[in-house]
């Protein structure tokens, strides 16, 4: 490979033949905020509309003419990448293992947006289960496919509920024992009267890339992904 | 109505294909088995349901979970409906060609039904047509396999081909060599399908240098080839990628124009295979067109995680997903129709064919043959000997 591109250029090595429209998936909300900076140190600036808490655009073009970024729920990020509606995207390795999408790779871990994955319960229950015995649990979560596994990789059937949000209401109202979810700080479990009993996993942000499109725009979407892990490193 | 919609219901991942799709799919194989004829691969037509333990025999392993299976009420045996036909390929090479002359090239074309579909493809039956190449085992058969596969989608008239090169045994040869457990290979082969850099960083420990770079070995070939000619491999994996090195100079020598990209660490879908194995692909694509590779032609059941087969002869194949592929051809210009008096001469009618009429018999004994001939969206109708355009 040529010596590293300069960062604030980051069109790929030698231009691509076509200039084929490129879209990158982000997600709404608290990740957003941390990945801007890496989207914009790559050279990547979106139309003023993107900073405008009131727009109604969902779709928005950048500084590039042939990059446009769209904005949609963090579980839709893996989607529209892995059916090639967008070849780039951001998305937590939570939402990657919920769907394990086979046309979905995760070439580099951003290192940004870190919090878990774990099973919480009541702090009631805490004191005095015992999980040997389990052999069936009902758990609240957004993550069913997660949690299934995770039981059944230890003998337990889990009997998922799928909510949207609000999962540490889902113990106290009797809708399930116990919950799966994302924990940062804990803060939102305490106050919910809830402990983590058991981590499932580490969560961090991912680039996401269709695999087709690494195939078929490999010199573009390789230089892509180079940018990104130079800016990571640095 | 509600009856209507219950016949129409079909179960999931099946359809019907209607005109002018079907039409074009059927051309579309015809076109592709007369490409590989022309090459010198000649037609074989294996049954759509056999026993289970040959169509899962060898090779045929790797398809087990994919395979709908029936009992046959004569023998009592479990058979199996076929989810790939390279297996029966494979089978026919071993038995009833065992004593035709090396290497074997033989082609076929048909339906296979597997379980469940893909995400990108939720379908279950689909249209298979492809080549073997059974009894060698060279640099040169690996890249004329390629060449084909390419070729027949560029006789389709489908452009912006690109190949996709990669060593499904390379991770578990890599894994060997550095003494890994059987664990950690299948977290790490895994882990590497999906190119899911943290997971590889964090089960590589101290050889994360050397996985990641096979990881990052990935894009366009000259970029690939350089970064994987940088890597310090065990004895077991370079022979591997030097494999995989001759294979592109093959390529690279016979059309330098043909796009390659390589990406090592790929194995999803390689189950059964033990050399250079690829994916095609075409610009606006959804996603791959044709995959193929080395494999033993065996009837052996396949040895875990990748340790090199030695039973059977070397083979290597490559199979067009017709139903893919027919995505993406256009509609064939339309023939102009003629609707002639049902008691034509059948002689007239070939006249007209041959001068590319479609002839449509005007069965009703309609009184106005032209307004009858646009009800059946025909352009044309006899008059005499001859069609006269409406």
């Amino acid at each position: 490979m040529a010596g590293p591109p300069p960062l604030l250029s980051p069109i790929p090595l030698e231009a691509p033949m076509s200039r084929e429209k490129l879209v990158i998936a982000l997600p709404k909300g608290r990740i957003l905020k941390e990945c801007m900076p890496l989207i914009r140190a790559a050279g990547i600036e979106p139309e003023p509309a993107f900073d405008d808490p009131d727009t109604r655009l969902l779709r928005f073009a950048t500084n590039h003419a042939h990059i446009d970024i769209i904005r949609v729920r963090s579980f839709d990020v893996a989607t529209f990448v892995a059916f090639g509606a967008a070849q780039l995207g951001i998305a937590g390795n939570d939402v990657l293992m919920e769907f394990n999408f086979p046309e979905l790779y995760a070439p580099l871990d951003l290192d940004i947006g870190h919090c878990r994955l774990a099973v919480a319960e009541p702090v009631d229950l805490s004191r005095d289960d015992d999980p040997t015995r389990w052999s069936h649990v009902r758990v609240a979560t957004k993550y069913p496919d997660i949690t299934r596994r995770h039981f059944a990789a230890r003998g337990v059937q889990a009997e998922c509920i799928k909510l949207n949000g609000a999962m540490e209401l889902a113990p106290a109202l009797g809708l399930a024992t116990r919950i799966v979810d994302l924990v940062s700080t804990g803060a939102t479990l305490a106050a919910n009267g809830l402990v983590e009993v058991e981590r499932i996993a580490d969560v961090s942000s991912r680039l996401v890339v269709n695999r087709t499109a690494l195939k078929t725009r490999s010199q573009e979407l390789t230089g892509w992904i180079d940018t990104f892990r130079q800016l990571t490193d640095t | 109505m509600t009856t209507l919609a219950d016949k129409a219901l079909l179960p999931t991942g099946l359809e019907d294909l209607v005109p002018p799709r079907a039409e074009i799919e059927g051309r579309a194989v015809e076109a592709a088995v007369g490409f590989v004829a022309a090459n010198g691969y000649r037609r074989i037509k294996p049954p759509l349901i056999e026993f289970e333990e040959t169509l899962l025999g060898g090779p045929g392993a790797a398809t087990g979970p994919a395979t709908f299976r029936v009992m046959d009420p004569l023998s009592q045996r479990m058979m199996g409906l076929r989810a790939d036909m390279t297996i029966q390929a494979a089978r026919i090479a071993a038995t009833r060609l065992n004593g035709e002359p090396r290497p074997l090239r033989l082609a076929y074309a048909g339906q296979v039904l597997r379980v469940k579909g893909t995400q990108l493809r939720p379908r279950r039956q689909f249209t298979q047509a492809g080549i073997e190449l059974i009894g060698t085992d060279t640099p040169a058969a690996d890249a004329e396999v390629i060449m084909l596969a390419a070729g027949a989608l560029e006789h389709l008239g489908i452009g912006g081909v690109s190949v996709d090169l990669s060593l499904p045994t390379l991770v578990p040869a890599v894994c060997r060599g550095l003494g890994l457990d059987d664990a950690t290979t299948e977290s790490l082969i895994l882990a590497l399908d999906h190119k899911d850099a943290g997971t590889v960083a964090a089960l590589a420990g101290p050889h994360g240098a050397l996985l990641g770079g096979l990881m990052e070995a990935l894009g366009p070939a000259e970029r690939a080839v350089a970064a994987l000619a940088g890597l310090d491999l065990p004895a077991e994996a370079a022979t591997l990628r030097d494999r995989l090195l001759a294979v592109l100079d093959c390529l690279n020598a016979q059309d330098p124009t043909l796009r390659l990209t390589v990406d090592p660490t790929e194995s999803r879908g390689f189950e059964y295979h033990s050399g250079v194995a690829f994916t095609v692909f075409a610009d606006g694509g959804r996603g791959e067109l044709a995959r193929g590779g080395r494999y033993r032609a065996t009837l052996e059941p396949p040895a875990p995680l990748g340790i090199p087969a030695t039973s059977g002869e070397p083979a290597t194949g490559m199979t067009l997903s017709m139903d893919a592929i027919t995505e993406l051809l256009p509609e064939p210009p339309a023939r102009p129709r003629v609707l002639v008096p049902a008691a034509t001469d059948p002689a007239l009618r070939r006249r007209l064919h041959g001068q590319g009429f479609v002839t449509l018999g005007a069965l009703d004994g309609a009184a106005d043959l032209k307004a009858e001939a646009r009800r059946l969206g025909c352009d044309h109708v006899l008059e005499g000997d001859h069609p006269v355009a409406l």
